[in-house]
Order: structure tokens, then sequence, then C-alpha cells
């Protein structure tokens, strides 16, 4: 039989525990202001309205003539430090062949031009394509070692690329958001053709050495550019006399969505890494060396 | 108090707990259920307030509440079996039971399908985050949408070695009613990270607002939904039959050759001895997603530390602090919307247990396609038909291998082994 003060004990117990349920052991959520129930139910309104009205805008009209080019070149501005390596445990027969080590890569500076490479560069949205389809020569998307060989890597939609694999060992290459994540087998390659642009590049990834790590960026119009390893970027064949916007994009930016912000007034270099420009036909714009501040780059 | 009897104080506690319980539980009404926003999404697009409460009021405007859902036309849903999974559990007025989403799947799925419910934290693997509109068992390719019968089976017959029970014994109408549900939530889900993300996108002429227009919240974003699990009625994997004068164990030790084979490559991840023990420290694209940005956090959090406001303009300090306060709320969010990170282990194939359903053709649809959300690649392209049902022998037979040679760890029985 329990005594008295052990009831009393567990009584206690109980409601202790039942109370600290109750409260939550779930820390507090974070407010987020309701909806407006009026203004939805307007809007319902013009959901369900059977035309679409005349908010429907017209394709921007292309208004401009002849094409230009776009060049210039990011250089760091600040001191990129050793990059560290990077853990590859499995298959250390191929992936660290004779201590060669792995290195993070998503900061490469040149050490005698200070060029940053693999910025992405490319249009928003342009009124005219001068070649009306992509290139049907296929672009090559190697792995070796254990490494993704582009570590940014640009193509335009539909155009096919060769996800080849250089290793005497399997890989998959897992392109995040897109329909493709494929066995490669050693030695082999399969081909994809992306359908959907990517807005800002995306990841892929190699499930079977997780270390493995680059980024695919495809747009409709191939109006893109990944700067090289002196930093130097070149898009051809834009539509000249239209007002061009362009999106600046690198791995480690602290910008939104990796949006590359610098201080460029002239060129309206906005926080979300775009500026503008309008070309002249047969013009080779260039917008000169891009000073990138390390602050502008994230550890 | 010290003259009290040991009799008064047992009841004197019981009076408290009562007080206590009645006091929790509250005699006031329950406030009504309320689709909670992606928090996540909205912190890491830095939205305003403002835009916080143009989303939910789009959402609000295409997609009602969970008491009362509605849906456009162009959602292809039918509202009539929403109504019947959709608010609280209760009979309507000819006796049929409604509230059913919240009867059977809330307490894991949470009421916004963001796999947030109570329960969800204490399983393993956590329930699915209908949100993101990514399914991982169902008879199309990788990225499509799965096909209504997909999401029917699901239900029909649980996802064995989860949490996930089958409702095998709900009749049709109410299975049928609770997977149109979940396509409902998957739906709102997915406009509501479109929308989230479309501020990004913005020109800088919009001052931070998104149209309200028909063309773009219709056509342009939840038609781009909707017609992804429109298509997915048509989109079912062509699969050439097995042989069927297939010499078995010739296939088997095909498929055996083939899944420790460079091509196929299924030893990497799911081990030597097929225990799933191969590569084991990944996440799935759900997990991955808290993964980085928790790694975007620490990261940021160590800049903003190291960072010196002494030689700041004012406008870098203002700056400064917005970033401060962003990485503090982040933090914040992820406590309470986002369950700590876990890895996926691939399958363990001696269990003889397949959460997308045993039946052959399901693991053939697993090796052709992969498995949207996870790690686990598509073998078609490089591996031909043929060669998969050979690894659907194989992976058929591991359960049963009583001979293995392989790996330290000998295989056996999968009933011996647990």
């Amino acid at each position: 039989m329990p005594t008295c003060s052990r009831s009393n004990q567990s009584a206690a117990i109980v409601a202790l525990v039942i109370l600290a349920i109750a409260s939550g052991c779930r820390p507090e959520r974070v407010a987020s202001p309701g909806a407006d129930a009026e203004a939805a139910h307007a809007l319902k309104a013009t959901l369900v309205s059977a035309s679409s009205g005349a908010g429907a805008a017209a394709p921007a009209a292309a208004t401009g003539t002849g094409w230009g080019s776009l060049t210039g070149r990011f250089v760091f501005a600040g001191a990129p430090g050793t990059p560290k390596p990077l853990i590859a445990d499995k298959d250390t027969e191929v992936c660290s062949k004779a201590g060669m080590k792995l290195l993070d890569r998503s900061l490469l500076v040149d050490p005698s031009s200070k060029g940053l490479a693999n910025v992405v560069v490319f249009a928003r949205k342009t009124a005219r394509v001068k070649e009306a389809s992509p290139p049907s020569t296929p672009l090559v998307f190697d792995q070796k070692q254990c490494e993704f060989l582009s570590p940014v890597f640009a193509a335009r939609v539909g155009q096919p690329i060769d996800v080849k694999n250089s290793d005497p060992i399997g890989h998959n290459t897992n392109i995040s958001g897109s329909d493709f994540n494929q066995l490669i087998p050693a030695g082999g390659a399969t081909t994809y053709a992306p359908k959907a642009e990517t807005g800002m590049p995306t990841m892929v990834t190699c499930n079977v050495h997780p270390w493995m790590k680059a980024y695919m960026v495809f747009r409709k119009d191939g109006y893109v550019a990944v700067s090289a390893a002196d930093g130097s970027f070149t898009i051809a064949d834009l539509p000249a006399g239209e007002p061009l916007e362009f999106q600046v994009w690198h791995e480690r930016s602290t910008g939104p969505n990796g949006a590359l912000g610098l201080d460029k007034p002239d060129l309206k270099w906005t926080p979300k890494g775009r500026f503008q420009i309008t070309l002249q036909p047969d013009e080779v714009k260039d917008i000169g060396t891009l000073d990138v501040p390390a602050s502008a780059i994230g550890t | 108090m010290t003259f009290e009897t040991m009799h008064r104080r047992t009841s004197l506690a019981f009076t408290g707990l009562i007080v206590c319980l009645a006091a929790l539980t509250g005699c006031g009404k329950t406030p009504p259920a309320y689709f909670r926003p992606n928090m996540v999404e909205a912190t890491k697009q830095r939205l305003t307030p403002d835009q916080e409460k143009q989303v939910a009021t789009i959402l609000l405007a295409m997609f009602g509440t969970p008491d009362e859902p509605v849906c456009l036309p162009e959602t292809g849903l039918d509202e009539a079996k929403l109504r019947l999974a959709a608010g609280p559990v209760r009979s309507d007025i000819v006796g049929r039971k409604n509230g059913l989403y919240r009867e059977h799947c809330a307490h894991c799925h949470g009421v916004t399908g963001d796999a947030l419910g109570p329960t969800a934290a204490f399983l393993n693997p956590y329930p699915r985050d209908y949100r993101p509109g990514v399914f991982k068992f169902k008879s199309t390719e990788r990225a499509d949408k799965p096909t209504h019968a997909d999401l029917v089976r699901v239900l029909h017959n649980g996802i064995p070695g989860t949490s996930m029970p089958s409702f095998a014994l709900l009749p049709v109408a109410q299975v049928e009613a609770l997977a149109e549900y979940v396509k409902y939530l998957s739906m709102r889900g997915e406009t509501e990270l479109a929308l989230m993300r479309a501020y990004f996108e913005l020109d800088d002429d919009a001052q931070g607002k998104l149209p309200e227009t028909r063309e773009f919240l219709v056509d342009e974003t939840l038609a781009t939904v909707a017609d992804k699990w429109k298509a997915a009625a048509d989109a079912e994997i062509p699969v050439p039959p097995m042989p069927a004068d297939i010499d078995l164990v010739a296939s088997i030790a095909k498929g055996k050759e083939l899944f420790y084979g460079d091509k196929a490559n299924c030893v990497k991840c799911h081990g030597v001895t097929g225990l799933g023990d191969g590569q084991a420290n990944d996440y799935d694209d759900w997990n991955k997603a808290i993964v980085e940005i928790g790694k975007e956090l620490s990261s940021g959090a160590a800049a903003a530390r190291e960072a010196s406001t002494s030689g700041m303009s004012p406008e870098e300090l203002s700056e400064h602090r917005a970033q401060l306060a962003w990485l503090d709320k982040f933090g914040k969010v992820l406590d309470g919307d986002a369950l700590e990170p876990r890895t996926i282990p691939p399958r363990n194939l001696r269990h003889g247990i397949y959460r997308g359903g045993r039946r052959p053709i399901d693991l053939y649809y697993r090796i052709h396609a992969g498995i949207n959300g996870a790690p686990m690649p598509a073998a078609k392209g490089t591996v031909p038909p043929e060669d998969i049902w050979h690894i659907v022998n194989y992976v058929r037979s591991l359960p049963y291998e009583l001979d293995g040679e392989l790996g330290a760890d000998k295989p056996m029985l999968a009933r011996d082994r647990f």
C-alpha cells in the first residue's frame, strides 16, 4: 500500500508533468501578420472572373535592332585565404589518390590578377534572341577524381549536356529542383537537356560522395556567362537598343539567394545583384573592372 | 503547516491538480484552425510583414481556410471532396463523418500539411511535408507528381517501416476525400512557396508588391502548380513486363552482379551486406533545406560577430543591425517551425520491408526513376529495363539469401536478425 506522502508526491509529479506538457516544451513560434479578409474577398472576385482582363501585359515590344556584347572582369578586393580541404572519406583509392587533397572551390581567386572566377551573369529578360533555337552541339559536364570539373556550369534550356563520369567508380549526378538525378556508371555518360530555367543557379551534388558540389544555371535565351579564372566574362549577341537588366550571382555572396550586390551607382547596381545597360548595335560594351569587396562574400 | 494531516495535504494537491487542468484545458472555445505561413521560406526570402500579409491574403482568396476550403477551377480539385475532409471532426446533416483530415492526419502532418503536427517531432522518419509538392512513392518519373491512384495506394497500404498506418478500413469515399485534400494542401503549399519566391524576381519598380492580377496569380502561378498535378494522370512510367519464362535463378545471379557492379552501383549506398550501411550521412531534400539554412545562419552569425561597428557609416550600421535582427529572427523561426534535421539511411534490403510497396513493379519504379526528394538516383538511361528486372529479382531475394560471402557481416534471414 502506498503511503500518503508517496501519493502526495506522485500527485505533485503528475501535476508538474501535465503542466510541462500543457505549457508546451515547444518554443514559442514567431508571429506573422494574418490575411486581410476583406482584401481577400475582393481579390477572389478578380481571380474567378472569366476574362484575364486588361491586366494581360503584352510581351515587351522589341524596340531595337542589331546586336551587341557585354564584357567585364570581377576582381576580389580582399584576402581570399587558403581554401579548406574537403572531407573525402569514401573511395579513397580514387578520390584522394597519392595523397591529393580535394579543396573547397567556393571562392576561387587568381593569385596574380586577383580575378574572381565562377561569378554568374545573366540577362533577366530579353525581347529578342539572335539564335532562335538552342545549339544542338552538346556541352560536357564531367567528373574526375570525385570532383565536378565545372564548379559552375551554364547552359541554354534545351541544349544537350553530356553528363560524363571519367572515374573508374560510379557516381550519380543530382541537379536539385530538376527532374535529373541519374546514375552515371564508371566511364559512362548520359545526355540531359534542361527543360526549364533555374532562376538563380541550382546546386548539383553526388549523393555517393557528399562533398562533391557544383552549380548549374539554365537560361531560355542562353544569355548567361560564368567568369573565367581571371575573373573576366563576355556575353555576346545581346539585343541592342533595349534596356537590359542583368543578374549577378556568386556561390558565397551574402546577398539574398546568392545575389552579388556591388557599389556601382553608374550601372544602377542594386542590393539584389542587378544592373542595367542599353547596348548600341555592334557595340562591345566593357564595364571594366568590378571590385568585389570582402564584405560581399560570406564565410 | 506542521499540523496539517497527510490526508489534507493529499486532497489539497488533488484539488490543485484539477484547478490546474481546468485552467489549462480552458473553459473557453478553441480558436479556429488556421493555415500557418511557411515561416522558414518567408524568413529566408527576407519578406517584410506587409509581404507576409499579402501572401496570406492571396492564399486566403485562392484556397480559403482549414474550415472553409475553396478551390478555383484551375486546380481541377473537387470541392465537395475537400469539404468532407476539411474542418473540425463532426457529422453533417445527413450523418456523414466530416473533418477526416483532422481526425486521421493532422496530428502528424499538421493542419497546414507542413509536417509540424504535435506528434511529428517524435516520429522517425518525420511525416511528409506536402508543401514542396514532392512525393516519393509513385508510378511516375522522378520530377512528376504522383497519380491519384498512387496517393490512394499509400493511404490504403500505409508505409511499412514508418509511422504511416494503413487506412484500408475507411470507406472508399473517405480515402478519396483524403487523397484529394492532400493534393489541395500540396497545391496550396507549392503556390505559397512560388509567391514567396516571386518577391525576389520582382522588378524594382514593383516596390516589393506582387501584382494582384488574375494573369499573374492564376495563369502564371497557380496553373503552373496545378498543371503538373493534372499531367500526372497520363504520366505513368511504361514498364515492359518481366519475361514470363524468365529463369529466376539466373536472373537473381545477374541482378547480384549488377547490384555490386559499377553500372548500377547499388552497393555504394545499400552496402556490401545490403543492410543499408554504405553511404549513410546524406540528407533528403526536406532535411537538407534546413541543414543548408543552418550553415548559412552560422556563417552569417560568425561574420556578424567579427564585424567591428566603429568604422561604419550610418547606412552600414543600420544594415548591420538589420542583419543581426534577421539572424536572430531566423534562429527563432527554425526553433518553432522546423525539426532537427536527420540523415536518411539507405534502405536495409534484408528486412523485406518496402516502403513504397512490395509488388515487383513498385521496386521497378523505384529503381527506374529513383526516389524524388531522396538521394536514390534513377537507373533509367544507363540500365536497360531487362537489367532493372534482374535487380528487382535480386533485391526481392535478399531477405532470404542464406549464403552471403560478402562483407564481414554475414547476411541471414530477416526474421533471425530482428
